[in-house]
């Protein structure tokens, strides 16, 4: 029986790695064909081009039926025979080459990391924002994620909640780790972000925008009292923890909202939670469009007698930008950003505060649960 | 009321310049040595010039005393291999302040021999030093002269004279002055330099002071065609300049024949029998107050020719000729020309001048004027508003000012005769400039003649770009009247149009290795201060030297763009080598091949192949 239980769980593992194995045998498999291709070109006395789908804004548009942005069908041509393209050409070949060895040999990097690996192979670049630039380039040619190719931004975020994960990282394959264990959370990088979920007791997600308010949560035991799984953004959520928000979403089944300051800003930290952004426009899978934005909302500043300062130029301008943008043409986010316009004014996660440490948590957080349920 | 009386002292013109010689150059020690030098070269070169002479120049400049600070006591002799002057001449063209055979119309390098005059001048209120001057004129025998002048009279000093034999031809010219060589060490040098770009035909050398010796020979051996002296352009024309030469024309000779005769024995009150000549001049003399205009010419014709009516009738006059107060005229017993001389002093000489009614217009224009042809006299005519056979002695004041108005604004004049200009000539330009700079591009070209207020000139210019060129250009060469002016280039009309231009649009960019040479030719050209140093800017001089600019920066643009695409392919190449080595190296790891491709065709074709259209990122896809 015992036996049989290891078994079935060594099956378990066996799957799941496999499910890893398969993951990493695909990424190979399509950087090893696009190789191949420009050998083959060299080979023929040809000069090597493949084709990138264009990210000008004017390819970009926003598709209804996945409720995110994403790209045209317009691609450009990237020509090796071009000396004005010589040097990027370059530059991507060695980043799907290098990205080739992480993904090997199962290492991660970050983009830092990128910008310095480039100078050992005489690859320069100007500054990090260039081969940044050309890490997009490999997600656009490839359709991935730079994650698949184990390579990860600096920025984290961090989870904590009964959330029990299995790593597939080389050295903890089959270890497993629950996240309520560690008060301050754990945060969320390679590991977490390729790592199995196993079992959660959770009912709910709650995204919030502000690693002090993420604190206080689990200070005051949301993650018991509401049954929730509390993930902090810090600001714009990275595309890693838009992942985990997804899976979380997809494969256990659980609702997420976001809770962000009450201001232009904060809306947009929960719609892009929601529905992606332009700038990732070629990439799939880091949305979860049912994400609901639960507060703090204008109107909840006159509703809840918020402390509120006033909006900057920058605000106010942020707000007939986000006015254009087709996802604010109804509901709530059209709504609301008409309400900021006509308050003028913003109010942070902590004006809550003003009515006691806990008044978020006790009072404000069950409402806007229980509001959730119906938007 | 008191009353000032004021003391006018008639002023030579020596002590003129002595007192204003900071207008001709003279203002300090260090302008002073290079105009000095300045004035006796270009003297030298134009001496040669005129008679046709390859022109050897030899510079000297010592310091009578090395070890003294600057400024001191310099000699310095300018030995040419001209025609030399003549012994009677030396004393009053070297002792006297404007004293020169450099009058009428044509192209020179100075004026008046007034520079030089005012170095020795110079040099002798500095130093209190003559001048020596050492002429040959046959390369025979030596005239050496030592000469001071009297500034107050305006008159040579001969302090010496002595002769030699000699064998060459050739004039040497020596004053010791006071001057800085360290500070103007640079621009004479320079200005040596610069004189044998322009006049290539020329052997220059320079002894300087420090014992080093400067030498520029000659590289081209025939020299530009000499300028002539001709007859003025009805663009350059004044009503004061219109005015002379109706004095100096000659005047329309009267017909005498028996009813001219008849006329004149009538109104003198002769009956018809035979008077003697002395008798008619008798009865004239006493008349004449009521003699009309035609019979006082004819009596002041008689005086000269001191003949009575019977010889009278035998004779034809031919020719009057004012300016050398000769009368021609035929005689038909003889069957030949004779003349007589007209005493200037004579009242009926006078009378000739001022009773003639001169030419008719378009007499006047086509023999005055250069290249105004019959027709084209008879169409100013009726332009100006002036029959083509008004008398030009008859005009009115108001008639000359509108006459001289219609010739600057009349149209259909041809150029100005430019045969009176003396330009390098393209072919010379631009082998100076390939010699001087060894560029990997140069163009010259010669503008057709232009006139600004009636005096011709011509623009040579030449660009040149890279080789031994300097970098930090265009650095800009300006000549005129084939003497290089290296002061005040700041307010020059050749800098302004220079800096007007726009050199990216000629693909000339950064700090480039680029030099302009710029040469302007005339018969006056507009200098700004008397120091001619910078030329004004002239509208017409200022187009035609925008033309050529323009001319020669396309030139330099095809060059340019031909250097570029040369460049980009060669940089093009340079890539391909850097980077499809390492792209070779990613993708074979990446293919998990062992073996690298074969990338080395393209790359060695696309070094032969270096001309290659630059494929444009192209959008593909359905908008």
């Amino acid at each position: 029986m015992k036996l049989a239980t290891t078994k079935k769980e060594q099956a378990k593992i066996d799957a799941r790695s496999n499910k890893a194995d398969v993951k990493q045998k695909n990424i190979l498999e399509m950087l090893k064909s696009h190789g191949a291709k420009i050998y083959d070109d060299l080979d023929n006395g040809q000069f090597p081009k493949f084709s990138i789908p264009s990210r000008s804004v004017n390819n970009i548009v926003y598709d209804k039926k996945l409720r995110q942005y994403i790209l045209g069908s317009n691609a450009a041509v990237r020509s090796s025979r071009n000396s004005a393209q010589l040097r990027s050409f370059t530059q991507l070949m060695w980043l799907a080459f290098f990205a080739n060895r992480l993904t090997k040999e199962r290492k991660s990097s970050t983009l830092r990391d990128i910008y310095y690996s480039s100078q050992a192979f005489a690859i320069e670049f100007e500054d990090q924002s260039e081969s940044d630039n050309i890490i997009v380039d490999l997600e656009a040619v490839t359709s991935k994620p730079r994650e698949d190719f184990h390579i990860f931004p600096e920025e984290r975020s961090s989870i904590f909640g009964d959330l029990t994960i299995e790593y597939t990282i080389p050295g903890y394959e089959g270890k497993k780790m629950n996240l309520s264990n560690h008060p301050d959370g754990y945060s969320i990088g390679p590991s977490l972000t390729t790592a199995e979920l196993v079992d959660t007791s959770a009912e709910i997600v709650i995204a919030i925008e502000k690693g002090g308010l993420f604190t206080r949560f689990v200070e005051e035991q949301v993650d018991k009292k509401f049954k929730s799984i509390i993930i902090n953004t810090g600001g714009q959520a990275p595309r890693s923890t838009r992942t985990l928000l997804k899976r979380l979403h997809e494969e256990m089944n659980l609702p997420v909202i976001v809770l962000t300051d009450g201001d232009v800003y904060g809306e947009h930290i929960a719609m892009v939670i929601k529905s992606g952004s332009a700038n990732a426009a070629h990439l799939r899978d880091l949305t979860v469009p049912d994400a609901k934005w639960v507060g703090v909302w204008a109107t909840d500043i006159e509703k809840y007698k918020l402390p509120t300062i006033p909006m900057t130029e920058s605000d106010i301008k942020r707000c007939y930008d986000l006015q254009k943008d087709p996802r604010y043409q109804d509901g709530v986010w059209k709504k609301e950003l008409d309400v900021f316009l006509r308050l003028k004014r913003k109010a942070e996660l902590e004006a809550f505060s003003k009515y006691g440490l806990t008044n978020i948590t006790d009072k404000y957080l069950p409402q806007k649960l229980e509001l959730a349920k119906s938007l | 009321m008191s009353s000032i009386k004021e003391q006018f002292n008639q002023i030579s013109p020596s002590e003129f310049f002595y007192s204003n010689r900071d207008l001709a150059g003279f203002s300090n020690p260090t302008r002073s040595l290079y105009t000095a030098v300045r004035e006796f070269v270009e003297n030298a070169l134009d001496a040669c010039d005129q008679k046709g002479i390859l022109p050897d120049v030899h510079l000297i400049i010592k310091a009578v005393d090395p070890d003294k600070p600057d400024p001191k006591p310099y000699i310095l002799t300018v030995k040419d291999n001209g025609p030399g002057i003549d012994a009677d001449h030396i004393p009053l063209a070297f002792g006297t302040v404007l004293y020169g055979s450099k009058f009428g119309l044509k192209q020179a390098r100075g004026m008046f021999g007034l520079g030089a005059t005012m170095a020795i001048l110079y040099g002798q209120i500095t130093t209190n030093q003559p001048v020596t001057v050492k002429s040959s004129v046959d390369g025979v025998t030596q005239d050496v002269f030592e000469l001071l002048l009297d500034i107050q009279k305006n008159k040579p000093v001969i302090v010496q004279h002595t002769t030699k034999e000699v064998s060459k031809k050739g004039l040497s010219v020596s004053i010791c002055l006071e001057g800085d060589y360290s500070k103007a060490g640079n621009k004479i040098r320079d200005y040596v330099y610069e004189t044998s770009l322009i006049t290539p035909y020329a052997s220059i050398t320079f002894d300087d002071p420090k014992g080093e010796k400067f030498s520029h020979p000659r590289f081209v051996k025939e020299i530009p065609p000499p300028p002539t002296i001709i007859r003025p352009h009805p663009h350059g024309i004044d009503v004061e300049r219109i005015r002379r030469m109706i004095v100096e024309s000659q005047f329309e000779i009267p017909t005498i024949d028996d009813a001219m005769i008849e006329k004149v024995r009538k109104d003198l009150g002769l009956s018809v029998k035979s008077f003697t000549f002395a008798a008619i001049m008798e009865k004239a003399k006493k008349k004449w107050k009521t003699l009309p205009r035609q019979v006082r010419v004819v009596i002041s014709l008689m005086s000269f020719l001191k003949m009575d009516f019977e010889k009278l009738n035998k004779i034809k006059i031919e020719d009057i000729d004012m300016p050398n107060k000769k009368l021609y005229y035929w005689d038909f017993g003889d069957s030949q020309s004779k003349s007589v001389d007209m005493d200037p002093e004579s009242q009926y000489y006078k009378q000739l001048t001022n009773t003639v009614q001169g030419e008719p217009l378009t007499t006047f224009l086509t023999k005055r004027f250069q290249r105004i042809g019959p027709t084209t006299a008879v169409k100013f005519a009726e332009y100006a508003g002036f029959k083509p056979e008004k008398r030009m002695g008859t005009l009115s004041n108001q008639e000359l000012v509108d006459l001289s108005d219609a010739l600057q604004k009349f149209e259909d004049f041809m150029a100005p005769d430019s045969t009176c200009l003396a330009p390098l000539g393209a072919e010379p330009l631009e082998k100076g400039i390939k010699k001087f700079f060894n560029p990997d591009f140069a163009a010259v070209v010669q503008r057709p003649a232009s006139a600004y207020s009636g005096f011709p000139f011509i623009i040579e210019m030449g660009i040149a770009y890279g080789g031994d060129i300097k970098t930090g250009g265009p650095h800009v060469y300006r000549y005129a009247n084939r003497i290089p002016l290296l002061y005040d280039e700041g307010s020059d009309v050749v800098l302004k149009v220079v800096n007007e231009t726009d050199w990216g649009r000629y693909k000339v960019k950064g700090e480039p290795p680029f030099i302009i040479v710029s040469h302007i030719c005339s018969t006056r050209i507009p200098y700004k201060t008397a120091g001619k140093e910078n030329v004004a800017d002239r509208p017409e001089i200022e187009r035609e030297l925008k033309l050529a600019l323009q001319l020669l920066s396309r030139k330099l643009a095809a060059y340019m763009s031909k250097r570029g695409q040369a460049d980009m392919a060669k940089k093009r190449a340079n890539l391909y080598a850097k980077y499809i080595p390492l792209i070779a190296e990613f993708c074979t790891e990446l293919a998990g091949k062992k073996k690298e491709p074969n990338y080395k065709k393209i790359i060695n074709e696309n070094v032969i192949e270096s001309k290659q259209t630059v494929e444009e990122e192209n959008e593909i896809g359905d908008n």
